[in-house]
């Protein structure tokens, strides 16, 4: 039917669908706008300008699909877009941004909130200037206070300004004559309760005179301060006031001539310099560069050695002579039920060098974590552990799907088991398995929570700058450097940047992955 | 109709996302804090609304969460009016501008330990208000050491004896490899972190934790390892069950671990770190304490309800109930009730000779050295001056990035 209203077009389906589905539709599609529209204010407010325009082209893009009747396919691929660009493209394009900027510790403000923040700095003389206060309010609720020195002069905010009062003025009223003064002009004073029930509007006053500013700094006092920053749009550059300083944005934050440094910093781009530093600075790039080398080698061990080890068994389950197999098979498959952060820390437990089980049966204090050696091979360990399951279950099936007669084929031309494994059932098994096992080497190249819980990266190698250890692959390195101590608090930029060189990483190994799978397929054919 | 759902789902999700929980509002004094500081304010709070007709929100948040929230939330004008969180966090809020700073009058000042001011000021200005501090302590098993040591040499003595392996009976225990607890070896000597610049700040290109004094510390820790005394692979967690099941003697450890012992019925007892070769060890002092958002609307506020409220004797001294720590409100800490407290005053006695933790960013880059230099020496992969000069030459490199 569906097909068919697409070719009689859109007067045919007027008159066979109901109407409410229809009504029900616009309903939906303009809630919708209107929440996706709200949202767009906040994030208007927000200075979200890319998000703004990502989600007001989604939501033009869901209204036009399923308004208009020759988008209908589209209404098939559409949620499936939306979903790639939300969580795929958007993140990608994100950090390729973030990599390029300081975004990080000291320099989470963008340009304009942090002059905000410098120029809304006062600093108050060493002797400053106090006020004692009323706080009046008229029928509006508009506020206006009368402040008064220790000397006794007198001040009255109009709007923002603070003016100079002489209270013996006729429109001042003191109604009972105990040397306050109770209203003027339709306003009327404030007991202290009301005051605080006014204080947060009492503390957004700024009143400003001459030079100065005077605001309130408790709920008795009003204090007198000195602008301590002025930023100079056509010069950018920011100008102390107290003491005549000026400073220059230098890579997100304002610098003097003499390199003082003016916090809060703010975001900025600053080009290559993640790429540079990783690359010239030794105390990040020697460890990357060995770091590296051990990533290859710990995901190109823990594939072989899980795959050996779950093919083995997987050919073991095989075997037609082999009994009680459902009841082995379901023990094997335990490490893989088990909740990978408990069996790791517990594994962590295990190796301990002073009270780990592992050592008490050996018998000696063999320092699992203390060696680099024996470190990455409890990791090795561990890993084999976590990862048979996967590997004998996929080889398992795998095993399936080989023809039975191949084997009696070559069974009866003489061939020996390791022959019919070796030339039969191994390369008809890497046809089904090869992506896969380039998938686990992809998963174990960024196997962070491993190495993150056993071993933490450690231990250290003697010499290296920097805080990476021996068993640290890429990803857990990346965290140190960017969260964990990699010298100046959280450094989202510099993560961008090293998470941007893994990605091209994993994908070359993409790359030879589709290569890969294809080579295997003319195998087949062969065959 | 199962799409439009899903789509609309996900966009509200979006919006929720944005939209925010527990944001400072004009009138209404908003905190955040962890567990146990939060369950402690409630009824402070309320007790303050009641008074004052302000409301007050405690907002419950995990302590690792604190720090990392407040620094995204707070520049989008989305944190609380105060945050209650470490002192070595005042380096990096205040760099990204976003702690008010607060100005004590000399007769505020005077009621606060100088340790709990010192740890909340940065580049000479205050930027919180200090309530409790804490370092770390040698505690011991009665049972196993009647009488604590005094010196060093006392200890290993003491330590020697007890300790055998074997049967899983040590003398002496700490995390060594974890540079919060092993600083004392290297501060009695003379070691330091940071050294101070004629103003007063710490500065972060005078590092003190390879000159000699660090390095006869890190010298007596390698002797310690030779004697058979300490072990490698003993970290904190392993320390802490040994303590507990009455298989250590003494360790280091802090007040967050008093309620453990308690828990594990050991008869023990807190003493201050002892003296080696006259020299007193000083520990890291970690105070915990009030702190303004810079941006927050309700700056007056909340200075009034932290000064005249929860800076009294008697709300520390129910703060204190509740959660024995050492107040740094001397009012209450010199009061008789916290004074009768053996493990406060022990406590107390250890923080007294302690420096505070530095509190600027560049001690991010100084914990994962130290704690790998630290290793090297108890495998003995390296000596102790090989180990720290390479952990400073590792510092510096990271600081200048």
């Amino acid at each position: 039917m569906r097909v068919g209203y697409l070719i009689t077009g859109p007067q045919r389906e007027m008159r066979n669908d109901n109407l409410y589905p229809l009504i029900l539709k616009i309903i939906l599609l303009s809630g919708m706008s209107a929440v996706a529209l709200w949202a767009m204010i906040i994030l208007i407010g927000m200075e979200e300008y890319w998000l703004v325009g990502a989600l007001a082209a989604g939501v033009l893009c869901i209204n036009f699909v399923f308004l208009n009747r020759r988008a209908y396919p589209f209404r098939y691929i559409l949620p499936g877009l939306i979903f790639f660009v939300a969580m795929v493209i958007f993140p990608l394009v994100y950090t390729v941004r973030i990599a390029f900027t300081n975004f990080g510790t000291g320099h989470f403000l963008t340009k304009r909130r942090a002059i905000e923040v410098l120029e809304g700095r006062y600093y108050r003389p060493q002797d400053p200037v106090r006020y004692t206060f009323q706080a009046f309010q008229n029928e509006a609720g508009a506020l206006r206070v009368i402040l008064t020195t220790i000397d006794g002069d007198s001040f009255i905010s109009d709007a923002e300004q603070l003016i100079a009062v002489d209270l013996s003025q006729v429109r001042f009223i003191d109604d009972n004559n105990d040397g306050l003064i109770d209203r003027f002009d339709g306003y009327r004073r404030l007991t202290r309760m009301e005051i605080f029930r006014n204080l947060a509007a009492l503390e957004r006053l700024r009143l400003s005179k001459d030079e100065y500013i005077v605001k309130m700094t408790s709920p008795a006092e009003f204090t007198r301060f000195h602008q301590r920053f002025r930023y100079d749009p056509i010069e950018e550059v920011m100008i102390d006031l107290k003491t005549g300083t000026i400073y220059r944005p230098q890579y997100g934050i304002f610098t003097s001539a003499a390199g003082e440094r003016l916090t809060p910093g703010f975001k900025a781009d600053i080009g290559w310099r993640h790429f540079r530093e990783i690359l010239h600075n030794p105390a990040i790039s020697r460890p990357f560069f060995r770091v590296f080398y051990w990533t290859f080698l710990f995901a190109g061990l823990s594939v072989v050695t899980t795959f050996a080890l779950g093919l083995f068994l997987a050919l073991t389950f095989n075997d037609p002579l082999l009994g009680g197999k459902k009841f082995y098979r379901s023990i094997l498959i335990i490490p893989w039920a088990i909740p990978g952060f408990i069996s790791v820390l517990i594994w962590a437990g295990l190796f301990n060098t002073e009270v780990g089980i592992i050592n008490q049966l050996i018998g000696h204090r063999i320092p699992w974590f203390q060696d680099p050696f024996l470190a990455r091979t409890a990791l090795i360990l561990v890993n084999l552990w976590l990862g048979f399951p996967f590997m004998m279950t996929i080889s398992l099936g795998a095993l399936q799907s080989i023809p039975h007669e191949l084997h009696e084929a070559a069974y009866v031309d003489g061939a020996s088991p390791w022959q019919r494994f070796h030339s039969i059932t191994f390369p008809l098994l890497m046809v089904s398995l090869a992506p896969l096992l380039v998938g686990s080497f992809a998963f174990n190249f960024n196997n962070f929570a491993l190495v993150f819980l056993l071993t933490g990266g450690g231990p250290h190698i003697p010499g290296m700058p920097g805080a990476a250890g021996a068993t640290d692959i890429l990803i857990s390195y990346t965290y140190k450097l960017a969260f964990g101590g990699g010298g100046w608090g959280i450094q989202y930029g510099l993560a961008s940047a090293v998470s941007i060189i893994i990605a091209l990483i994993i994908g070359t190994i993409s790359l030879i992955n589709f290569k890969l799978s294809g080579t295997f397929k003319e195998v087949t054919i062969d065959v | 109709m199962k799409k439009f759902i899903t789509l609309l789902l996900s966009f509200i999700l979006l919006v929720g996302i944005t939209g925010t929980v527990g944001a400072s509002v004009p009138g209404v004094l908003t905190i955040w804090a962890d567990g146990t500081r939060a369950q402690i304010l409630e009824p402070i709070a309320a007790e303050f609304a009641a008074a004052y007709g302000i409301q007050v929100i405690v907002h419950e948040i995990g302590f690792g969460e604190l720090k990392p929230k407040f620094l995204i939330a707070a520049p989008a004008g989305e944190g609380p009016d105060i945050l209650i969180g470490a002192h070595d966090w005042v380096g990096e809020l205040t760099a990204a501008g976003l702690l008010a700073q607060i100005h004590l009058k000399p007769e505020e000042k005077e009621l606060l330990s100088p340790v709990g001011i010192n740890a909340f000021s940065w580049g000479g200005e205050l930027f919180g208000f200090p309530y409790i501090m804490e370092a770390v302590a040698l505690f011991y098993n009665r049972a196993l050491v009647p009488v604590p040591p005094t010196t060093f040499e006392e200890l290993i003595t003491i330590a020697r004896k007890l300790t055998d392996p074997e049967v899983g009976k040590y003398g002496f225990l700490w995390d060594a490899a974890n540079f919060y607890f092993t600083f004392p070896f290297l501060s009695a000597s003379g070691g330091y972190v940071f050294g101070v610049d004629e103003y007063g700040a710490l500065n972060p290109r005078d590092i003190g934790l390879a000159n000699e004094g660090a390095i006869r510390g890190g010298e007596l820790i390698l002797r310690l390892v030779k004697e058979r005394i300490i072990f490698p692979g003993v970290d904190y967690g392993v320390m802490a069950g040994l303590f507990t099941a009455g298989r250590a003697a003494m360790i280091i450890n802090g007040p967050w671990f008093i309620s453990d012992v308690r828990a594990a019925g050991i008869d023990y007892g807190i003493a201050k770190l002892p003296t080696i070769d006259n020299n007193v060890m000083r520990p890291f002092v970690g105070v915990h304490g009030f702190m303004i958002n810079s941006l927050s609307r309700n700056i007056v506020i909340a200075n009034y309800f932290l000064r005249t409220y929860v800076f009294t004797k008697e709300i520390q001294l129910q703060i204190w109930r509740a959660d024995p720590r050492i107040p740094t409100f001397l009012p209450a800490f010199l009061s008789p009730e916290v004074q009768a407290d053996p493990d406060v005053k022990a406590i107390g006695l250890s923080a007294a000779d302690g420096i505070p933790m530095p509190n600027i960013p560049e001690m991010g880059a100084v914990w994962a050295v130290m704690g790998a230099a630290l290793g090297h020496i108890i495998t003995t992969e390296l000596s102790p001056a090989e180990a720290l000069t390479a952990a400073v030459e590792a510092i510096k490199g990271l600081i200048r990035y």
